[in-house]
């Protein structure tokens, strides 16, 4: 319950702060739209050439990008601090952090709710049911699936940035890594069975990313064994612990070495 | 003068190697962006054995193509810099030196691209020992010639076209990265990095010309892969030297309106 307040004033100042500048918060949302849909543009596109993607359809495949988008989304809403977790390593004023009664981990993942990204993300819900029960059809069980494994995807998300975390207090190298992360999840705009092994393998599984994204509208498409959604919830339990257990050992080490 | 350059070249490059694991993972990156798009475009290939008028073959010419000249053009260290700079007040330590602004950050640069396209060429021949993708490559001069020249002129769009919008920080120094980011966001898909942009309309063809973007990445290939030939080689040309003029003179004017505006606020 600390942890919430704490989170949630966070969270408030944050967003203050950023809404002081209202020209950025426009031209970030109009700029996110625009490349949102000029990828939405080139999937329909491709459509004209072929007839399927891997055995999807152009409904199947919009849905799976507009997955994708929601949990992009809604993990850089949650966790756009990591993002500036180098500059508090390199300063030192990571010092500072640990010095306070928080846990450093809440104010270094989530302290900085990203206001901008709001707006963005609520729309995508919208498109994401509008069009998920347009064209799809699927019962109220495949959407509580879905949205169920939305939720464990973000905890893989958390996993992924918890990762990240610690490894900029080993190395201070944060935002190559955030991006190789970002990079890595954004070959999952597209379903993973567009890929051919061994990279559908390591997408799916050695790297829990296909998991994280793929999942939910396979649920939803009523596609996905009902192992398979156990094993993701497995996974998604094991790469939060283990993350945990990589930020304690990292936190251990940190040198204080900032200027 | 050129030992003054050539300081900053050597600079520049020692300076990329400081923080190796950031290198190590900006080249891991580099790698990954290239499979990405190249796994994609054969799961693509798998069902279809052409889409859009290219054949598996041609598209994975244009990817590989892709990455050696977004190495190019694209690497630039300068974008993020020039903006920081003139926000922090930083640029004040380079006013009082004898040294040209853009021309130092064109040769810092230089460097990063240098270093960028020497490791590109390893990864790529790794890669093609990996893969053995099969290629299409032109067999005649001109379109070589014509490659290299257009690259020559995207290299400098890119860069005056960054300076030019960062040079915005003067008067709006918050607003720097929203603006950045909206522009990136068109040039990622209308300079052909994403896809080749002659899958698009014929109207939409045209009227991009009429914007930078298509002259940085996606003419310089099409003509090196023979899509655009003969006298239409030499119009692209021309329109992408008017485009260099253009936004060279842009810059001119809005560092010259900048300077006067600059208080070095931040020192």
């Amino acid at each position: 319950m600390k942890n919430i307040k704490i989170w949630l004033k966070y969270s408030i100042n944050s967003a203050q702060q950023a809404l002081s500048n209202r020209a950025a918060f426009a031209l970030f949302t109009v700029g996110k739209t625009i490349r949102i849909l000029m990828f939405l543009f080139f999937l329909v596109f491709l459509f004209s050439g072929t007839k399927n993607l891997a055995g999807y359809s152009k409904d199947q495949i919009i849905f799976f990008y507009l997955s994708f988008n929601l949990i992009d989304t809604l993990s850089q809403l949650f966790f756009r601090e990591v993002y500036r977790f180098r500059d508090l390593l390199i300063t030192g004023n990571f010092d500072l952090v640990l010095t306070k009664p928080v846990n450093p981990l809440i104010r270094v993942l989530l302290g900085g709710f990203d206001i901008f990204d709001l707006p963005i993300a609520f729309f995508i819900l919208i498109a994401v049911i509008y069009y998920g029960s347009l064209n799809l059809h699927p019962s109220l069980i495949n959407w509580l699936l879905y949205f169920l494994l939305i939720f464990n995807g973000l905890i893989i998300a958390t996993a992924f940035n918890i990762f990240v975390l610690g490894l900029g207090i080993i190395s201070t190298s944060v935002d190559h890594l955030v991006m190789v992360y970002r990079d890595l999840s954004s070959m999952l705009r597209i379903p993973a069975d567009l890929y051919i092994e061994p990279v559908r393998f390591l997408l799916t599984f050695a790297i829990p990313l296909g998991v994280m994204i793929t999942f939910p509208p396979k649920a939803l498409m009523g596609i996905l064994s009902v192992q398979m959604i156990l094993i993701s919830y497995l996974l998604s339990f094991i790469s939060l612990a283990l993350g945990i257990k990589f930020w304690g050992y990292c936190l251990k080490h940190y040198q204080s070495t900032g200027s | 003068m050129l030992s003054k350059f050539f300081i900053i070249f050597n600079a520049s490059l020692q300076n990329e190697f400081t923080y190796r694991l950031n290198f190590i993972l900006w080249r891991f990156r580099n790698v990954l962006r290239l499979l990405m798009t190249y796994f994609l475009w054969r799961g693509i290939f798998v069902n279809s054995p052409q889409v859009f008028g290219y054949d598996q073959s041609q598209i994975l010419t244009y990817i590989l193509l892709t990455l050696i000249v977004v190495s190019i053009v694209l690497s630039s260290p300068s974008g993020e810099r020039i903006g920081e700079e003139i926000a922090n007040g930083d640029l004040s330590n380079y006013l009082v030196k004898p040294l040209n602004y853009l021309r130092y950050w064109f040769i810092r640069d230089v460097a990063s691209k240098i270093l960028n396209l020497s490791f590109n060429i390893l990864e790529l021949s790794l890669l093609f020992l990996w893969l053995r993708p099969i290629v299409n490559l032109p067999n005649n001069l001109i379109s070589i010639f014509g490659f290299v020249y257009a690259i020559s002129i995207a290299v400098g769009i890119y860069f005056l076209l960054n300076a030019s919008l960062r040079f915005f920080a003067f008067w709006s120094p918050e607003n720097i990265w929203s603006i950045a980011f909206l522009t990136f966001v068109f040039l990622e898909t209308l300079s052909g990095a994403v896809f080749p942009l002659d899958i698009l309309p014929k109207t939409v063809q045209i009227g991009l010309q009429f914007t930078p973007f298509p002259y940085l990445i996606y003419y310089p290939i099409a003509i090196f892969l023979g899509k655009i030939q003969g006298l239409e080689i030499i119009r692209i040309l021309i329109q992408s030297t008017i485009w260099l003029f253009l936004i060279f003179r842009f810059a001119q004017f809005i560092w010259k309106k900048g300077l006067k505006t600059y208080g070095a606020y931040g020192k």
